[in-house]
């Protein structure tokens, strides 16, 4: 699934609504999930890995279950689409990351935490570093068809270093 | 699973901190101190103690002017040689975020153990830059007046591993878990430019054992603190940099001094003895001339024999320069680490100082007390560093803003 198309659809037809003045409830000018806390794992020096996580508690006031299924980077650090990821135990009980199926589920009228070790929003190919303090900016693409402007500071974090297992297992040899 | 933990509770914990507990807090100790804690205790809710909340913002740093909390760490830390303004800055901004979060009973954001991040106790945590810092960042032209290095004073037996120190992040809380856990945390939040030089653990009072206007008592059994300024006007005189100060304004400058104390020979004087030393009664705190704690001291009354009532060779004679600028805030732990290797007490005091100008204002007093203090015979400098203190910031703000963005 192409993510970023999903949001330029949201984009555009959020320009609609504005243009229109209409009601639609996917373009509500009180959206019903927020984003708090978000940080990132700072990267100051690409020669040690290119990849980032982003995390944050994301809040459902809405009746509708909610899932984020992916999400841009609007910060000009990489090109690849975000992913919404997952950290369970494999078979051996080895703990590794892999991409949340069908995305991250933000429950009706309830919230999700995403931390080191857990959910989290995958950043890869990193062009530029990040260093501590600085302010990321990303979009994250909803399930609804809605999208949502997300700025992340930079923080150091030690950990969080589980081998990633591509979903289709097309990556192992 | 995960929209069950986390923020649900935290965000409930909030709003008892800044609802019920704060006014609680402040109230019950002041008032019926006991009655209310016992109460809330039998309810099975957290007590005041635990609930009260410092702020952290506002235009001076927070810890300082903050009743002595009763537990304290002083963490000193070396800038790593590849720190730059810019990487400082950035360690600042997250470090500002994750100091206040924790001082208001929230984990801070890479928390790796909020739950026991949620028992703020009066946290309060306090930035400092050391010499280090402005030499190796190439602001040496920008340390504020009157920041210098101590001399080496002939009392002083100093140890590298007390002393120095770039980056200071003083750490109080009423609660040691809550201490020991924002102490942890602050190291990893700072440890991309700074490595720990080292930690200086202490104590006063604990919380709600004593009336907490009271002035402190040292572990030599006297009182600590009886000049300290208690107002706000002896604040802006004494301690916060004034509006001329450029960055520095509503800063202040901090030595930390640490004296080990020879308790078993003290141990064996007599209550005369000890009193002369200080020139203060033991029970009262005033001074030999005296009644009252806050009696001031008539350093040329004499005795029937002709000897001055307050010796001149003790503490409070000593200290006492005639300069009326010479004052300062005196806001120390004492340190208890058990015996040392020859069996003798290894105890003392984290003796701290903060003042507008340590040249002209804390200086001036140290030369007198090391040239000739009779107490000098029990305590010994073992550490020295000295820190300035940057203001404080308002909400979105980052301590050091003033100094790195002007």
């Amino acid at each position: 699934m192409k993510t970023h198309r999903m949001g330029a659809v949201a984009i555009f037809v959020a320009a609609l609504a504005v243009l229109t003045g209409c009601t639609n409830p996917v373009t509500n000018s009180e959206p019903t999930v927020t984003v708090t806390d978000a940080w990132v794992r700072a990267v100051p020096d690409l020669a040690e890995g290119d990849m980032t996580g982003v995390f944050m508690t994301i809040a459902n006031s809405g009746t509708e279950d909610v899932y984020v299924t992916g999400g841009t980077d609007t910060t000009g650090l990489t090109e690849t689409p975000l992913e919404a990821h997952e950290v369970v135990a494999d078979a051996s009980g080895e703990m590794v990351m892999q991409l949340a199926e069908g995305g991250i589920l933000v429950p009706a009228g309830g919230s999700v935490q995403l931390m080191p070790g857990g959910f989290h929003i995958m950043y890869w190919n990193l062009t530029k570093p990040i260093a501590v303090g600085d302010t990321i900016t990303l979009t994250l693409n909803l399930s609804d068809g809605t999208t949502i402007d997300v700025n992340a500071i930079a923080m150091t974090l030690d950990g969080g270093t589980e081998k990633y297992v591509p979903a289709n297992g097309g990556m192992e040899h | 699973m995960a929209s069950d933990t986390g923020p649900h509770k935290a965000i409930s914990r909030r709003d008892l901190f800044f609802g019920a507990g704060v006014a609680l807090g402040s109230a019950a100790i002041a008032a019926s101190g006991t009655a209310a804690i016992s109460n809330s205790v039998l309810a099975g809710k957290p007590t005041a103690i635990g609930t009260n909340v410092e702020p952290f913002f506002g235009p001076n740093q927070a810890g300082i002017r903050t009743a002595a909390q009763a537990h304290g760490v002083f963490a000193a830390y070396t800038l790593n040689d590849t720190a730059t303004v810019d990487t400082v800055r950035g360690v600042m901004r997250v470090a500002t975020i994750e100091a206040s979060r924790l001082c208001a009973g929230e984990p801070g954001l890479s928390d790796t153990d909020p739950t026991i991040a949620t028992v703020p106790a009066r946290l309060t945590i306090t930035f400092g830059f050391g010499h280090g810092l402005f030499d190796k960042l190439g602001l040496g032209s920008r340390k504020p007046e009157g920041f210098v290095q101590l001399p080496s004073f002939g009392i002083d037996e100093l140890r590298p591993e007390f002393s120095g120190g770039d980056l200071l992040i003083q750490i109080g809380s009423d609660d040691p878990i809550t201490l020991s856990h924002a102490h942890r945390h602050m190291t990893r939040v700072i440890s991309s430019i700074g490595n720990p030089h080292y930690s200086q653990r202490g104590f006063a009072r604990a919380s709600g054992s004593v009336n907490p206007d009271e002035t402190p008592r040292n572990l030599m059994g006297f009182k600590d603190g009886t000049e300290n300024p208690r107002n706000d006007e002896s604040f802006d005189e004494q301690v916060w940099a004034g509006v001329d100060s450029g960055w520095f304004a509503g800063g202040t400058q901090l030595v930390i001094r640490r004296i080990a104390m020879k308790l078993d020979p003290w141990d064996r004087l007599g209550p005369g003895d000890k009193e002369a030393a200080f020139g203060r009664q033991m029970v009262s705190g005033a001074p030999l001339t005296g009644e009252n704690e806050f009696d001031e001291p008539d350093f040329g009354a004499r005795n029937p024999s002709g000897l001055t009532v307050i010796p001149d060779f003790s503490h409070i004679r000593r200290a006492h320069t005639g300069d009326p600028t010479h004052r300062f805030l005196r806001r120390p732990f004492n340190y208890d680490d058990g015996f040392a290797e020859d069996g003798t007490a290894n105890v003392g005091l984290i003796f701290a100082a903060y003042t507008t100008d340590i040249e002209r204002r804390f200086l001036p007093v140290q030369k007198r007390l090391a040239e000739f203090d009779l107490l000098n015979v029990w305590t010994v400098p073992i550490g020295s560093s000295e820190f300035v203190i940057p203001p404080g910031v308002p909400a979105g703000g980052y301590i050091g803003q003033q100094l790195f963005d002007s």
